[in-house]
């Protein structure tokens, strides 16, 4: 949260949609937006693309290498057990095991950093402009650091009127 | 704008001419080689079954789940299905290849083999004809009722008949499961009689569901490059694929989880079917089954953005049908006939059934109007977005 930003509560998410299409239409910039749903509108019209897909796949691929290592570490180097007549080296017993590791480890690391790129963690403070947006509005925040002069300022005030918004907030220091 | 399926003429005559084709194929292989005929009817009798299944099966999900983006698409299942009448047929003109195909079926077998003379009681010809006309009136008057409380929907107003298609889509899903098991079971497993697997039914269910999805895949690109299903959108296509790339996985795993489970135990009286598949000339197409059905589209279909391109979404999905003969071929050649040999005789009749299938598909399909407008998730899959 940044001061002097404009916060726009609004009570639909097509209606925030069409907000985020204005302004994007008079080039103002628009910092963030809180739903309380995923909308995927809204990620592609601020072209926020997130990166976390490609670190899971990376962390896929190499957790099956590291699992491979590891089994074939300790059922050929390191200690050798014949069973079932079985060749040390016996790749289909290693499928499985490779199999449910490298879901394990792909989903453990993408979690945590998902919450280390975020900065999230347990116990920390929520840093939503309005807490309704965990309810059932529907907010947007134009920051003022991007340069915003106070012709474009009124201008977005309009715009976000005129696209539905409930009310307007702005915050001074 | 009551849309209706004209058949194209072009297409018609192509159709007609893969038919010709295959029944060229079809004479050659009696005067030449009968063996090799009978099996490749029972392949491609079971290819295009497991496809007009499949899509049944299909359709029922989208019932079962309340699905809204499939709507629009309702039609083509339904007009799939239409092919079931004709393979009840090929499968009882099988009947005079049946020594060639089952072992079991040879007269006199039983007095050599006492494990077939154990499993007699059940596999016999008599019987095993009973079974199947007691599956094929079973799967045709399920899907005659879903065609029919599908077409009501174009009639009367109303969520009703919706809720009967529903209701009959659970029961076909139920009966589905048994059945198609037990068919699978008759007209496949048994070739290799003395070997069994109890994952072998989940195996054919599941390829039936997914190369049926390969295959509506193809025809709604093709309805909708011919100018038909207008709305389709590429969150149509993600869905599509969405489907293909889970099933190749859940492909994947049964077919591990049935080779997995007998290499482990290791018993000789299941592992002599891997044994045999592994080694030479079968061994490349082994493990192409595997690869083409589950890696090529697992990798290639696990970013959301290629499963929107048609570009990647119809080779993936050829690919795969592909795959589905090579999955067939492997399960069924080396027990009946044994030799690896693929020419005019498999090709030309498999471009025959494919002509057939199409024919009846586009002959089903002109029958109705393409759109249910009074589905009631039709407005929501023809605006359908993420």
């Amino acid at each position: 949260m940044k001061d002097k930003d404009i916060i726009a509560v609004f009570e639909n998410d097509l209606d925030l949609v069409k907000a985020i299409g204005s302004l994007k239409e008079s080039s103002i910039p628009v910092r963030d937006a809180f739903t309380p749903f995923p909308v995927h509108d809204v990620l592609k019209m601020l072209g926020r693309k997130s990166r976390l897909p490609y670190f899971s796949v990376m962390a896929g691929a190499g957790s099956i290498i590291l699992v491979f290592a590891f089994l074939y570490y300790t059922a050929v180097i390191d200690y050798p057990i014949n069973y079932g007549g079985k060749p040390y080296f016996a790749f289909p017993s290693f499928v499985v095991i490779i199999f449910l590791l490298t879901i394990l480890i792909t989903f453990i690391s993408t979690v945590l950093v998902f919450h280390f790129r975020t900065g999230l963690f347990p116990g920390k403070e929520p840093e939503i402009p309005v807490p309704d947006s965990s309810d059932d509005r529907f907010i947007l925040t134009v920051g003022v650091d991007e340069g915003l002069s106070g012709e474009m300022r009124s201008m977005a005030k309009e715009i976000l009127t005129k696209s539905g918004a409930l009310e307007i907030i702005e915050t001074e220091q | 704008m009551k849309e209706t399926f004209n058949i194209p003429g072009r297409i018609k005559l192509l159709a007609l001419l893969l038919t010709g084709l295959g029944v060229l194929a079809v004479i050659t292989g009696f005067v030449t080689d009968q063996p090799r005929m009978w099996t490749s009817l029972l392949i491609n009798n079971f290819y295009y079954l497991s496809l007009a299944l499949g899509a049944v099966f299909f359709l029922a999900l989208q019932y079962v789940t309340d699905s809204r983006w499939s709507a629009m698409f309702n039609r083509i299942p339904e007009a799939m299905a239409s092919f079931v009448p004709a393979a009840f047929i090929f499968m009882i003109i099988l009947f005079p290849g049946m020594s060639v195909i089952y072992e079991w079926a040879e007269p006199g077998i039983a007095e050599r083999d006492a494990l077939i003379a154990h499993k007699s009681p059940y596999l016999n010809i008599p019987f095993f004809f009973v079974r199947m006309v007691l599956l094929f009136s079973l799967w045709i008057l399920l899907i005659f009722m879903i065609r029919r409380h599908s077409l009501n929907q174009e009639i009367v107003d109303g969520a009703a008949w919706f809720k009967k298609s529903r209701h009959y889509s659970m029961v076909f899903i139920f009966v589905f499961a048994l059945t198609f098991s037990v068919a699978s079971f008759d007209w496949i497993m048994s070739i290799d009689s003395h070997w069994f697997s109890t994952i072998f039914g989940i195996r054919a269910i599941i390829s039936s569901l997914y190369y049926s999805v390969a295959a509506i895949i193809l025809l709604v690109l093709s309805l909708n490059s011919a100018g038909y299903l207008k709305a389709l959108n590429k969150y149509h296509l993600n869905d599509f694929s969405r489907y293909l790339f889970r099933l190749s996985i859940v492909f994947g795993y049964l077919w591990f989880m049935q080779y997995f489970i007998i290499w482990y135990a290791n018993i000789p009286e299941t592992t002599f079917y891997y044994v045999y598949r592994v080694n030479q000339p079968w061994t490349f197409l082994f493990y192409a089954e595997l690869i083409i059905n589950w890696t090529i589209p697992f990798l290639a279909l696990m970013s959301d953005d290629a499963g929107r391109r048609k570009i990647v979404l119809i080779p993936v999905s050829i690919v795969v049908l592909a795959g589905f003969y090579i999955s067939l071929y492997i399960q069924i050649i080396p027990g009946s006939i044994g030799e690896l040999r693929i020419g005019f005789i498999e090709l030309g009749s498999f471009a025959g059934f494919a002509g057939l299938f199409i024919l009846i598909f586009m002959n089903s399909l002109s029958r109705a109007p393409l759109l249910t407008e009074n589905h009631p998730f039709m407005k929501e899959s023809l605006d359908h977005h993420l």
